[in-house]
């Protein structure tokens, strides 16, 4: 990490005393004069930037926002990330809660994930038929969700286009597991995700590399798709087949976790368990160009063939990294299935309106598997 | 125990809310005839002439666009029919009290009729007004309202906060919905000095009732960070821009922003796009907090920046939404722009107020506000600062001005027009 010059310290200091603290972590006064306005919001107590809430504050502030605020700036500047002082991140048009030992949803899944929902939408709506109108739900499976921010985007997204839909979420932690529960209701209470949620979207725990994952993932889905029964008219094949799978899995290296890739208030802040995959898969260990950090999607690959998932999406840590992962989706496509296939890999700069991208050396990516069929239509 | 009052409120007037409020009027109507100016009426005369020579053609064949013109010209010929009805029944009891033969009771009864007749060639004469005047196309729109400090520092950043608190309070007294786009403050302990605010005024038809704040508001006062007690003239810029839906493909084509043929299309290949991008690994290995993202839109130069939310996504939108706004405003000025141009070489200087003048002044030792299009003077700051009735009054003076002006520039176009006409007329003939 470069040094910070003398005079951009004393510039901030001279803006807000506060500020030097926060240009510990941010590096930059613009940044840190943003970080510092989020959290004097926060300290007093009003989450979104409503101006009478403003206004209001200047006569009878909460007793004590200033010490408050201070002891937060204290705390980011010893690396602690501002979504877990703040308590949330937004994500598309959702507020995802953020808690201690739950990873935070980063600004690359949220651009994957709207670009997700957007070749979702177009993929079903082809065959000149309004996707609404198929009988069967839209089927999800997100491996790895941690908050469960893929999976809750993708149903805001989603749930007006289709009748109904069935979203599964897998996390080996309990903590993540509780997070993301409270994740849909903070956000159906808020309006920004539609009531279907509650009962169309479930997270259950299960560890993606065990051997027996394929039997939970089963039951689990079983008994969801009767929980789905009960609730609406749809009719459901009782096969166990996902037309979406898409997952953020652990793909840092223990490397770059420990060289100063990864940074100083990830390593010590978030847990580890969702950055680094600590153990190798049983199927895997013995091959010789074997790396330890793409060692999630290899089963998650299985199992998107064996559910013959029309659209699989793999976010990567870097270009090489995803260069890899689509050379193991085509060598397995070849020998496990047949079928046409489509594989691309997508750049973290994606603009929200005309797809045109900066095609740059750095940043995550993400690995696009899609299953191309001439009768690839729901039903 | 005494009652104490800091200086400054009683200087600002906000004590007295209680008071009347006065209010002044110098008169700079151009309405006479009944509210009606002549060549208002010769143009309507000439729409009615050309509305029956139309129909009659439309009888004996069908044409989709004469068809359509005749049907945007029918209000104005019912208009101005029932205008001549009631001209005619007032010039006919004229007629009857002048006539020195009729009776006591048919006068009584003609005077009162005449009072009725008067009172109905109001609302008539109001009618084909607005029949005539075309609608401004954002009418319908909802609004964003833009300010910014102008010259005068930090007095000036205090005052425009001023101003946002008392639009805030006007639309939430007029019910609309508003919510803060944007809101940048000076660093400091307290964030009351604005740098530029954004407020999106979501109601339909918003713009109409906003758009005479377009233009400079001018403060006079001693500011609170004056030491020796002299005072102070400061600007605040507002402006009003037209805020469209985030798709255009509900609205009609005029309108629509995505369709390459619309007047206010914006390209996405002309807008750059610059966030800040941290070097190096991205992903999982980092947790950056930069939201910030800034457009340019490279045909007209136009950069809007926006960082106030957490969410990269979401300042997105906003920036979009407001750059839209701003290229549509801006284009529609250039066609304004046009117009007087066109006026201007056929009957010489034709003044016209745009944003970049100022409009209002604010002045608080007098206690008073003056808009200077309309002329009128509010003797109660403290009910326009607090988006009462005072600032009511002053919107709509302003709105019957402006109403003015818009005919008489119509008048003078459609003049400037003919006069063309004719000059082009005559170069041929020596030719």
């Amino acid at each position: 990490m470069p040094r910070l010059n003398t005079f951009s310290i004393l510039q901030a200091y001279r803006r807000d005393p506060l500020l030097p603290l926060l240009l510990r972590e941010c590096r930059s006064v613009g940044s840190a004069r943003n970080e510092l306005h989020w959290l004097r919001q926060h300290a007093l107590g009003s989450r979104r930037p409503d101006v009478s809430q403003i206004y209001k504050s200047l006569g009878d502030t909460r007793y004590g926002w200033r010490s408050q605020l201070k002891s937060m700036c204290r705390e980011r500047s010893r690396g602690k990330p501002l979504q877990y002082i703040l308590g949330n991140q937004p994500f598309g048009d959702l507020d995802i809660l953020c808690r201690k030992d739950v990873l935070i949803p980063r600004s690359d899944t949220e651009s994957y994930t709207l670009r997700a929902a957007r070749l979702i939408l177009k993929t079903f709506s082809t065959h000149g038929q309004h996707p609404s109108s198929h009988l069967r739900p839209l089927r999800v499976l997100d491996l790895c969700s941690g908050t469960g921010c893929i999976p809750l985007l993708l149903h805001a997204l989603l749930a007006p286009h289709f009748k109904s839909m069935s979203i599964v979420g897998f996390d080996i932690s309990a903590k993540a597991l509780a997070l993301a529960n409270d994740n849909i209701m903070h956000n159906v209470r808020l309006g920004s995700l539609d009531e279907r949620a509650i009962h169309e979207v479930r997270f259950y725990q299960g560890n993606i590399l065990d051997r027996r994952f394929d039997q939970i993932l089963e039951s689990a889905s079983q008994g969801l798709l009767q929980l789905a029964a009960n609730n609406s008219s749809c009719t459901y094949d009782k096969s166990l087949k996902y037309d979406i799978l898409i997952s953020n899995p652990p793909y840092v290296s223990a490397t770059s976790y420990r060289d100063g890739t990864t940074t100083r208030s990830v390593r010590r802040y978030e847990p580890k368990i969702a950055l680094v995959p600590l153990m190798g898969h049983h199927d895997l260990l013995s091959t010789t160009d074997y790396k330890m950090e793409d060692t999630f999607y290899y089963p998650i690959l299985l199992l998107a063939f064996k559910l013959e998932a029309k659209i699989t999406v793999l976010e990567c840590g870097d270009h090489e990294q995803a260069d890899r992962i689509a050379y193991l989706c085509r060598k397995m496509a070849r020998t496990k299935m047949n079928g046409v296939w489509h594989i691309q890999i997508w750049d973290c700069d994606w603009e929200d309106k005309d797809g045109k991208s900066s095609h740059s050396k750095i940043g995550s990516r993400a690995v696009i598997l899609q299953r191309l069929l001439p009768n690839a239509v729901l039903d | 125990m005494t009652l104490w009052v800091c200086f400054r409120c009683i200087r600002s007037g906000r004590h007295f809310r209680g008071l009347p409020i006065l209010i002044q009027r110098r008169a700079q109507s151009t309405t006479t005839n009944n509210g009606i100016s002549s060549a208002l009426l010769t143009r309507a005369q000439a729409l009615t002439a050309e509305h029956s020579s139309l129909s009659h053609h439309l009888t004996e064949s069908f044409d989709a666009k004469i068809a359509k013109r005749v049907g945007d010209l029918a209000p104005v010929v019912q208009a101005w029919t029932e205008w001549e009805k009631a001209k005619e029944s007032i010039s006919e009891l004229n007629v009857l009290l002048d006539d020195p033969d009729t009776d006591a009771e048919l006068r009584s009864l003609a005077i009162e009729d005449l009072e009725s007749s008067n009172a109905q060639l109001q609302v008539v004469s109001d009618k084909l007004k607005q029949a005539l005047i075309p609608r401004h196309p954002f009418a319908e729109l909802p609004c964003l309202l833009e300010i910014r400090p102008g010259a005068g520092g930090e007095e000036a950043g205090l005052f425009a906060s001023e101003l946002l608190k008392m639009y805030t309070a006007l639309s939430s007294r007029l019910g609309f919905r508003s919510t803060l786009l944007k809101l940048d403050t000076e660093e400091g302990q307290t964030e009351d000095r604005l740098t530029e605010a954004v407020l999106e005024i979501e109601t339909d038809g918003a713009y109409d009732i906003l758009r005479t704040e377009s233009g400079v508001h001018r403060v006079q006062r001693v500011p609170a960070t004056e030491t020796k007690g002299r005072t102070h003239t400061s600007a605040v810029s507002v402006m009003i821009l037209p805020s469209f839906p985030e798709s255009g493909s509900d609205m009609d084509s005029a309108l629509n922003f995505e369709d390459p043929n619309s007047d206010y299309y914006v390209n996405p290949q002309d807008v750059r796009t610059e966030k800040m991008r941290a070097s190096g690994a991205g992903g999982q290995h980092v947790n950056k907090t930069e939201s910030a993202i800034r457009l340019t839109h490279i045909p007209t130069g136009l950069v809007v920046s926006m960082q106030d939310s957490r969410s990269q996504h979401s300042n997105r939108k906003k920036a979009w939404q407001i750059l839209r706004a701003k290229v549509a405003s801006m284009r529609r000025e250039a066609r304004e722009q046009e117009l007087v141009n066109l006026r201007r070489g056929a009957m010489g200087g034709v003044a016209r107020m745009g944003r970049g003048d100022k409009v209002r002044t604010y002045n608080f030792g007098q206690n008073r506000c003056t808009d200077h299009r309309s002329g009128i003077t509010v003797h109660n700051l403290g009910s326009v600062l607090d988006g009462g009735t005072g600032l009511e009054a002053i919107m709509d003076s302003v709105r019957s001005w402006l109403t003015d002006r818009e005919i008489e520039d119509m008048i003078a176009e459609e003049s400037a027009k003919e006069l063309l006409k004719s000059q082009t007329n005559v170069d041929k003939k020596n030719s």
